[in-house]
């Protein structure tokens, strides 16, 4: 019986003190974890929107969506977060649309596991710059081994090409239910 | 369709052992024999799958719902270590032979860093309960598919003219080496 | 004077006679996963040696009054608590490193040299004992992870700690930062710390022959 009792003594003492500093500790730690979320996001949504100065996450459950308001608080345009299978995992990336829903203001990548060297070229700004002021309409187009011809085109990185398409792909995809979605609300 | 693309990435494309560096020490310790890496094999696959349907529900029911994503690892861990008790009995009891060539390695699936990974990626990336089934099926699967290899290449090994450094787990690390560069080659498939 | 020799016996142990990477081959998951740089390296050498003092010194302290039965349970209990510990305050104050780590922290709890120290010392040994041994192991551990990512990061991308070592001329090992260069280095590395040892082993051997063949 003393053993017994022994045994559960020891373990309701042991998870009642860990449960104890744990909850303490949590509770420090939480307000500084959320603050370094919220910074990360918006860090993220002026480097694709330069002159925003203030945003609002709009609500959509599908995808997070926020309006870009600038020093006037003029709404200029979208900053949309998205992400897609790339060549070797998931693609996570925000990009910086206008009002009007037809042009590319800049993306960057968020997260993204692609080979080091080849796809992971995919966060320099050598590839990134080629998404400044991209026409969305018509639909992203990708070209390879030659310089874009159309407002639309963005060229693929050499040796990268299915990183390349997979961030385009992305693109697109989020443009375009962002598109429905300005319908619906509108 | 999502839910292939989660078992072959699991299983293949991104192989808890060689992309992820998880269950890396039953791998080293348990591979040198095919028939035990088998048996190893399907004991993770059933712990990670019932791991991977309690630890669903307790996060969804009991951590989210009143915030204590905090006591996530103790939790965890836990459940894994009395699954693996569980598991221990029934193998003895069903077969003493299996028992006896796993060895102390089967209470160290514990220890398993595949199992508990598995528990915290399901809970990163939210996934569902099927889904979360499913990414377990295939992390064991390619879990068993890496340690069987390996004990086939040290099957093998064991006739070679290993120099006397290396015998042993310095060989075993260069061979897995060698087995992540060909894994390499199932990128892209999806 | 022999008994504080045999302290710092206890510390000394863990830095290369039982160092727990090359040694007692244990802690291999984070060792292979978090070693693509210098700084990821030490950064989990601390990590992991922190929870490793804290734990065995705990358990150490209740040591006697703990029932053998429940004592994994016990243990598990007070190794994931300050693996958590460490994740939050890692997520609050080093968002980067955590996000560098990833699940690597959490998996610290399943690192067998924290278990596998408590099992074998702190449970059977006074605080300051397991204190020490927990320092020289966890001390141990570091330099490992620290030479293993510094070998990585230097042959991937030219540089140590972010600051550039090689010149530019020099052709950058990619397959380093991959997967498949970990399990290569280390293989390497162990293959070597073991042809060390037996050289030392042959060396004291040859040298014991030759004075007792001198003595002759």
């Amino acid at each position: 019986m003393k053993k017994v009792l022994q045994v559960i003594l020891v373990l309701t003492f042991t998870a009642a003190i860990s449960g104890f500093v744990l909850s303490s500790v949590n509770n420090w730690a939480k307000p500084l974890i959320e603050e370094n979320r919220i910074k990360a996001i918006s860090q993220a949504i002026f480097l694709v929107q330069s002159e925003g100065k203030r945003y609002e996450k709009l609500n959509f459950n599908e995808m997070d969506v926020f309006e870009v308001f600038d020093e006037n608080d003029q709404s200029i345009g979208y900053a949309v977060v998205h992400q897609g299978n790339g060549f070797q995992g998931t693609i996570k990336l925000i990009f910086g649309i206008n009002k009007d829903l037809n042009k590319i203001t800049a993306i960057e990548i968020l997260e993204q596991v692609e080979t080091p060297g080849l796809g992971s070229l995919i966060t320099e700004d050598n590839f990134k710059n080629r998404f400044k002021n991209l026409n969305t309409q018509p639909l992203i187009q990708v070209v390879k081994g030659k310089k874009p011809s159309h407002d639309n085109e963005v060229q693929a990185i050499t040796g990268a090409t299915i990183s390349s398409k997979a961030v385009v792909r992305i693109v697109n995809e989020a443009a375009e239910k962002l598109k429905k979605l300005n319908g619906i609300k509108k | 369709m999502e839910l292939i693309i989660i078992f072959i990435s699991a299983a293949l494309i991104n192989n808890f052992v060689l992309s992820y560096f998880l269950g890396i020490c039953p791998f080293i310790g348990v591979s040198s024999k095919i028939s035990s890496a088998v048996s190893m094999g399907l004991a993770v696959i059933f712990v990670m799958t019932i791991t991977a349907i309690v630890s669903w529900l307790i996060n969804n029911l009991i951590l989210i719902p009143y915030h204590l994503e905090f006591l996530t690892i103790p939790s965890f861990i836990l459940v894994i270590a009395s699954l693996v008790q569980f598991v221990e009995m029934v193998i003895k009891k069903v077969s003493s032979a299996i028992y006896r060539a796993l060895g102390i390695f089967l209470p160290l699936i514990t220890t398993n860093c595949a199992i508990l990974g598995l528990a915290l990626f399901a809970q990163m990336r939210e996934y569902t309960l099927i889904e979360s089934v499913i990414f377990a099926l295939g992390a064991g699967s390619g879990f068993t598919l890496a340690l069987v290899i390996m004990a086939g290449i040290r099957e093998e090994l064991e006739l070679a003219n290993v120099p006397e450094p290396f015998q042993g787990a310095p060989i075993t690390l260069i061979v897995a080496g060698l087995l992540a560069l060909t894994f390499m080659g199932f990128a892209g498939i999806i | 004077m022999k008994k504080q020799e045999n302290l710092f016996y206890e510390f000394l142990k863990g830095l290369w006679e039982i160092n727990p990477t090359f040694k007692q081959i244990l802690g291999m998951c984070p060792t292979l996963a978090v070693t693509v740089s210098a700084i990821n390296g030490l950064a989990m050498g601390l990590a992991t040696t922190f929870v490793l003092i804290f734990s065995s010194v705990i358990i150490s302290s209740i040591r006697k009054i703990v029932p053998n039965q429940v004592r994994i349970a016990t243990y598990i209990l007070i190794i994931s608590t300050f693996v958590t510990i460490v994740d939050l305050v890692m997520k609050a104050k080093f968002p980067e490193l955590s996000k560098a780590l990833g699940p690597f922290i959490p998996l610290i709890v399943v690192n067998c040299i924290i278990l596998g120290r408590a099992e074998a010392f702190a449970s059977k040994n006074n605080v300051v004992r397991s204190f020490l041994d927990a320092l020289g192991n966890g001390t141990g551990f570091l330099l490992a992870l620290l030479a293993l990512g510094s070998i990585r990061e230097l042959l991937g991308t030219r540089s140590i700690f972010g600051f550039q070592i090689l010149l530019d001329g020099f052709s950058t090992w990619m397959v380093m930062i991959l997967p498949a260069g970990g399990f290569l280095t280390l293989g390497l590395l162990l293959g070597s710390a073991n042809a060390y040892t037996n050289w030392k082993k042959r060396k004291s051997k040859k040298e014991i022959l030759i004075t007792n063949s001198i003595l002759r």
